[in-house]
């Protein structure tokens, strides 16, 4: 019995895979273990849940937002662009790595993690937080707040959440443009 | 809509002249509006015993949905109801003598739940279901007093109602009371068995279940010649719980024992308004109570539950590239699986899904665009949350994928609108 499937065209990390041929029923992020040798996605819970997953899905309209890899079929991100943890940091023409996101070094500096494995997800749920708030910016006495709830549905089982929320909220804080000063 | 509008206010007026009326005689005739207040602070002397089964009576009534805000003192009241005729909040039943019901007398508290009034003589609204506990015994309504007036008293006061004219008026529903405050509900289900007895006495009387599940009138009153037929009154529907409407859609004395007293069957999980009523209200029903309800529900001969009609191979065939199976695979198989059989303990089957077999598509559509939240269930289980993915369907992807699921796995039509989903977006 042949395993019925479907073609992805998807373009990731600003490179376009496909069209490929995905057996149907195939979460991305197999998608992205087994056939693109992209590993960086951690697969947690399986149910969408811990959000370890996610991948950054850049919309037409130029936001972005967070989606779950483990529960998202490759059907969904046919045609569409996304960035993988793999996407995160700057790389020069030969694809080595030159410089870690300012998320990614304020994570390294302020030792937010432990084992390391939730550590993708945060990473991509702060950068989507950034790009949203050069979009709309909030008053600098809201950053924290704000940082938690974007980072809330991330679960954490080193218990990191505060030197992960630090990270983020140092970031946006000495970001020019990201908050402003009052209501 | 004018007609309907026009008919609403016609029907209003007519209301409000009768009610005026029917107050005047009614003030000429009897002391229906004898006004209490102050008084000494009631002390009840109830055994363990009686206390006992008021809580059990209070659970089976269920007061704690409606007088527990979120995060509230329990039965410190404080819980707003939207209505279509303004907002009323539920009050404090603790026995606080100044804001709760701490000078009421046993008299007084079977007066509120019998007629529908006040201590201090003022009418109640039916947000408070005393259409429903209008049948409860004198000795259950007792011994629900003697419950809750050994409550620890909380010093929450009570908020105003913020009903619209002539709503505002409380007299009016001397008038309304006449026209629809019956005695006894109609037997939705044919029996005589005393579990079915004892069922329809926890269905129409103390689980109130008519509230929410039999249509209401345009004043708001049930109308119960459709009783249990199933009823929009906020953004979920309370689906129809007559015999042949639970049969059609695969319930059985076993799945209905179950989803009541785990709040999780085959046929689905309890969500939106339902989820309160079971964790507050059902999963506390004895083993023969719930048996009782499951009776009364489906009759003393059940009809047959109706299997999920087979599907021709060549229909799946051709459903297999359809919209709504691309958007089925992109967003749901992950959870729901690729037969739609779920995750066990996890994830709700699709396949034979109660919601699914609902000719109302309502349901379906509001869980897809809203999603359920994560909710904890009797004996340890919990269901995690299920996204919605407004943002992520449009009219058409929604409705073709609503109408996928509802003819694979539901046996219903595939008749959902673009239409349809814009409306509840």
């Amino acid at each position: 019995m042949s395993v019925a499937t479907r073609p992805l065209t998807v373009t990731i990390n600003g490179r376009r895979h496909g069209p490929i041929d995905v057996p149907e029923g195939m979460m991305m992020i197999d998608v992205l273990h087994e056939m693109l040798n992209l590993t960086g996605s951690r697969l947690g819970c399986g149910q969408g849940m811990c959000h370890a997953c996610v991948v950054i899905w850049d919309r037409d309209d130029r936001t972005s937002e967070e989606v779950p890899s483990c529960i998202t079929g490759a059907g969904f991100f046919d045609g569409k662009r996304i960035r993988t943890i793999e996407g995160i940091a700057q790389r020069n023409d030969k694809g080595e790595i030159v410089a870690l996101s300012p998320v990614q070094q304020a994570f390294l500096d302020q030792f937010s993690f432990q084992c390391g494995y939730c550590t993708p997800g945060f990473v991509n749920a702060a950068t989507v937080l950034i790009e949203r708030l050069k979009r709309a910016p909030v008053p600098r006495a809201q950053v924290e707040a704000t940082v938690a709830a974007a980072l809330e549905k991330h679960i954490c089982r080193c218990t990191g959440y505060v030197r992960y929320y630090q990270a983020v909220r140092d970031v946006i804080l000495a970001t020019p443009g990201l908050t402003r000063d009052a209501a | 809509m004018t007609v309907g509008r026009a008919g609403r206010w016609a029907l209003i007026i007519a209301a409000v002249v009768v009610v005026a009326g029917l107050a005047a005689a009614a003030l000429a005739t009897r002391n229906l509006l004898s006004s209490k207040s102050g008084g000494p602070a009631q002390v009840v002397n109830a055994s363990r015993d009686v206390v006992a089964r008021g809580k059990y009576l209070a659970e089976a009534a269920d007061c704690a949905a409606c007088h527990t805000a979120p995060d509230g003192a329990p039965f410190a009241g404080g819980l707003p109801m939207a209505t279509g005729f303004g907002t009323i909040y539920a009050t404090n039943i603790t026995p606080d003598p100044d804001d709760g019901i701490g000078r009421w007398s046993a008299e007084d508290f079977w007066r509120a739940l019998h007629d529908g009034v006040r201590r201090d003589g003022q009418q109640l609204y039916p947000a408070m279901p005393y259409t429903s506990y209008r049948g409860i015994t004198r000795g259950d309504a007792d011994a629900i007093y003697a419950y809750v007036m050994q409550l620890r008293p909380m010093k929450v006061a009570n908020r105003k109602t913020e009903l619209n004219f002539p709503f505002n008026i409380r007299l009016g529903m001397l008038g309304w009371n006449l026209l629809f405050l019956h005695d006894s509900l109609r037997a939705v289900s044919a029996g005589s068995s005393p579990a079915w007895q004892r069922g329809r006495y926890l269905v129409n009387v103390l689980g109130h279940c008519g509230e929410c599940h039999t249509p209401r009138g345009m004043v708001g009153n049930m109308e119960l010649s459709r009783a249990l037929t199933g009823f929009a009154l906020g953004r979920v529907a309370a689906p129809d719980i007559t015999p042949t409407g639970l049969a059609s859609r695969g319930w059985t004395a076993t799945a209905l024992r179950a989803f009541l007293g785990r709040g999780l069957a085959r046929q689905g999980s309890a969500f939106s308004d339902m989820h309160p009523v079971i964790m507050l209200s059902t999963q506390n029903l004895t083993a023969e109570d719930l048996n009782s309800v499951a009776t009364y529900l489906l009759g003393d001969s059940p009809p047959p539950a109706a299997p999920l009609p087979a599907i021709p191979p060549a229909e799946i065939a051709a459903a297999a590239n359809s919209a709504g199976r691309i958007s089925y695979l992109a967003l749901c198989a992950g959870c729901h699986g690729l037969e739609g059989n779920g995750v066990p303990n996890t994830v709700v089957a699709m396949r034979s899904n109660s919601t699914l077999r609902l000719a109302d598509p309502r349901n379906l559509i509001v869980a897809m665009l809203d999603g359920i939240g994560a909710e904890n269930f009797p004996h340890r289980q919990s269901m995690p949350a299920m996204p919605g993915f407004s943002d992520k369907l449009s009219d058409g992807e929604a409705a073709a994928l609503a109408n996928y699921l509802r003819v694979t796995w539901g046996g219903q039509k595939g008749d959902v609108t673009p239409a349809a989903v814009r409306a509840l977006r």
